[in-house]
């Protein structure tokens, strides 16, 4: 089935990134799964918003391993939720144009409490349903993300949008310029510190 | 001498303003267009001029305070940008919503659907230059508005769905005066045939014009009935079925060729399938409530983010919502199909005469309003 | 000179169409050109990134030349007013000379050609059509 196809197809891209942690604390997570529990959790506790909930009750338990989440589709509306650092983006874009998905939107959101700005980029496709939807958070400061209009030509203009209201860059964006906006504007409008 | 004078002429390109002011059928888009004499070389829209901040008046307004907005987003066919709106709601607040509520929003979702297609319809071949079929469809859409204008009270701008439901119920005068409509408009669609589809003048002008791949439709996330003349089987509501088209038996009209020929078809078959389904919807109305037995009063869905995606006139209308459980959406994210279908217009429009791309730009049904949100 | 921008568009449409008929008054020549007109009806919210293309098409008008601002959003921005808002200009009038307003969202084809026959009235005194006294 496509789901499991492409959720095996992405967790090889988070490989790397399970490895990480274990490199650097080898010996606490197998054996102290429970006190890097809360650990884990100060680390990931930013990103996701759908986490908060099972925060309360992953005390006891251990969080999840990073990788593609499948989702409830009729209380969510999509079916798979992949949570990837800025740089693994690209890649990830790749592997669903290789199985033939297409864009649907791409997107920001403003996360003043956290510091952070997270960029949403939606995928489907055409013969079966299964949405895609895949995240990444980058620090409000500095918001910079590699663009994927090499791949997908329909995200040169969602990136310039998202662009537009949130200030993100997206580093080798042909043109950058605004699109909804005046040509001459320098303000972000869907920030959540936007004063007009 | 003349040999210097043909290459001076020949490399010689200039750059002309498509727009903002357009005869007022697709509203205010302006394309820049490099010219190499009557060919382009290069066309680029620049978009902008009627940004009305929906998004971030999605931030402001409460979650029935925005209601009006989703009507004036694609006006054509708003009823269906009111039903994308409330049904993400829906989702996320986990309303339940009763069978004739959803039966009533099919049924006058199909009714505008026609009529946006009729208008769609006059205006294109007014681009392409005939105007009388504007006079017909204009004469035929003004039938489907009394209808619609006898249950919501607008002609245009729609604002009928509530969330859970609906807010008035139809009775027997519009049950009776939509199946009048429907068999009257039955037996004009021969006329339209024979006037326009086969008339010899359109024919060149849209065969072959325009052609779009299935591979650029799907780079571009074009949907909706580019897509569906370019060969790609992909509609809404038979792929991912919402409210009550489960019960429905249509077509999903698709051809193959890609081109602007092939977009006309497939808008033209699509009134046919949309005039079954609201036979259909007549014929199975349930009795019942149109709003929930324990009303809405008020909409606070949990924390999270949720999507949900209609089939709109023009393609698949996705709205994505994040909620951080207050009573105004925290993000409020309109994806528009339009957006999409003219992003492939500055690929697809190279090295074609500039008639031939003002075809295929009415062929991707353009709304500019929705474009820009 | 149709100024359709956005909804107000369609029903303008609408009026010239073949049933409320703007034909019957004599004002059925709906021109984009500016050289060739004398109206400019202004229909359809007007972005602060538009302003300068509607001012530049309304000084290429000939004079005499008039201005009906159809639609709330032409009157005073309409329902996209709100705390905070950075795109749209707050009515035609901010700066354009106006003469008639015809109120709606959109307006029915009636209302627009009432405000036809407002200019008609302002401009030679004379009102061809009785007016409909509300009981």
């Amino acid at each position: 089935m496509l789901l499991t196809k492409i959720k095996e197809a992405l967790n090889s891209l988070y490989e790397d990134i399970q490895a990480e942690p274990e490199a650097a604390e080898a010996a606490e997570t197998e054996a102290k799964a429970e006190e890097a529990a809360p650990e884990a959790q100060a680390e990931e506790s930013k990103p996701v918003e759908q986490e908060e909930g099972a925060e309360a009750e992953a005390a006891a338990e251990p969080p999840p391993p990073p990788g593609p989440r499948e989702t409830d589709y009729k209380a969510k509306g999509y079916h798979l939720d992949v949570d990837l650092p800025p740089e693994k983006v690209v890649a990830a874009a790749e592997i669903l144009n290789r199985e033939n998905f297409f864009i649907e939107a791409i997107t920001g959101v403003d996360w003043i409490d956290d510091q952070q700005l997270e960029v949403v980029y939606d995928f489907n496709h055409f013969d079966e349903l299964c949405r895609v939807v895949v995240r990444t958070r980058l620090d409000r400061n500095n918001p910079e993300v590699p663009t994927i209009s090499h791949i997908y030509q329909g995200a040169n203009w969602h990136e310039r949008e998202t662009h537009d209201f949130f200030g993100i860059i997206f580093t080798g964006h042909p043109n950058l310029e605004p699109l909804l906006l005046p040509e001459d504007a320098d303000f972000h409008p869907l920030l959540k510190d936007f004063k007009a | 001498m003349n040999g210097l004078l043909q290459q001076d002429l020949n490399q010689e390109t200039f750059t002309i303003n498509l727009g903002p002011q357009h005869p007022a059928t697709h509203g205010v888009l302006r394309v820049k267009l490099v010219m190499d004499g009557e060919y382009i070389v290069e066309a680029e829209p620049v978009l902008g001029y009627i940004h009305r901040m929906h998004e971030k008046m999605g931030e402001n307004r409460t979650w029935a305070k925005f209601l009006p907005n989703c009507g004036r987003m694609d006006y054509l066919s708003a009823l269906s940008y009111n039903h994308g709106y409330v049904a993400a709601v829906e989702r996320a607040a986990g309303i339940e919503v009763p069978e004739r509520a959803e039966y009533l929003r099919v049924i006058t979702v199909e009714l505008n659907r026609i009529s946006s297609h009729l208008l769609w319809f006059g205006a294109f071949v007014l681009d392409l230059g005939g105007f009388t079929p504007l006079l017909y469809a204009f004469d035929d859409r003004e039938q489907i508005l009394d209808l619609l204008e006898s249950v919501t009270g607008s002609r245009l701008t729609y604002c009928y769905f509530r969330f859970g439901g609906v807010y008035n119920d139809i009775d027997d005068s519009f049950i009776t005066g939509t199946r009048e409509f429907i068999k009257r408009l039955r037996k004009r669609m021969p006329m339209y045939d024979a006037l326009v589809t086969k008339n010899v003048i359109l024919i060149k002008r849209l065969k072959d014009i325009g052609p779009i791949s299935k591979d650029m439709a799907r780079r571009y996330g074009a949907t909706g009935p580019v897509a569906r003349g370019s060969g790609i089987n992909f509609d809404v509501r038979k792929h991912e079925p919402y409210s009550v088209y489960s019960e429905f038996d249509f077509d999903i009209p698709v051809y193959e060729e890609g081109d602007s020929m092939a977009r006309y078809m497939v808008r033209m078959d699509e009134i046919e399938q949309s005039m079954r389904i609201i036979e259909q919807a007549l014929d199975k109305l349930p009795e019942g409530e149109i709003q929930p037995k324990k009303a809405v009063k008020l909409v606070k869905p949990e924390k999270g983010d949720y999507y949900h995606a209609v089939e709109a006139a023009r393609g698949s209308f996705g709205v994505r919502v994040v909620s951080d459980g207050t009573n105004q959406a925290y993000r409020l994210k309109l994806r528009s199909p339009t957006y999409s279908n003219l992003s492939l217009f500055g690929e697809a429009s190279r090295g074609m005469l500039l008639p031939d791309a003002l075809a295929l730009m009415g062929s991707l049904d353009l709304v500019i309003p929705e474009i820009d949100r | 000179m149709t100024f359709g921008l956005a909804c107000c568009a369609i029903e303008m449409m609408a009026t010239g169409a073949s049933r409320f008929d703007l034909a019957r008054f004599g004002a059925e020549v709906f021109r984009p050109s500016p050289r060739q007109c004398d109206v400019m009806i202004v229909a359809g919210t007007i972005s602060k990134k538009m302003e300068p293309a509607v001012k530049t098409l309304y000084d290429q008008m000939p004079e005499p030349k008039w201005v009906i601002a159809m639609g709330n959003c032409a009157i005073s921005g309409g329902p996209f007013v709100f705390e905070g808002q950075y795109g749209i200009v707050e009515g035609a009038d901010k700066f354009l000379p106006v003469d008639v307003y015809i109120p709606g969202c959109p307006p029915r084809p009636e209302a627009l050609i009432e405000g036809i026959l407002e200019l008609e009235e302002k401009v030679t005194g004379f009102r061809r059509w009785p007016r409909v006294e509300a009981k």
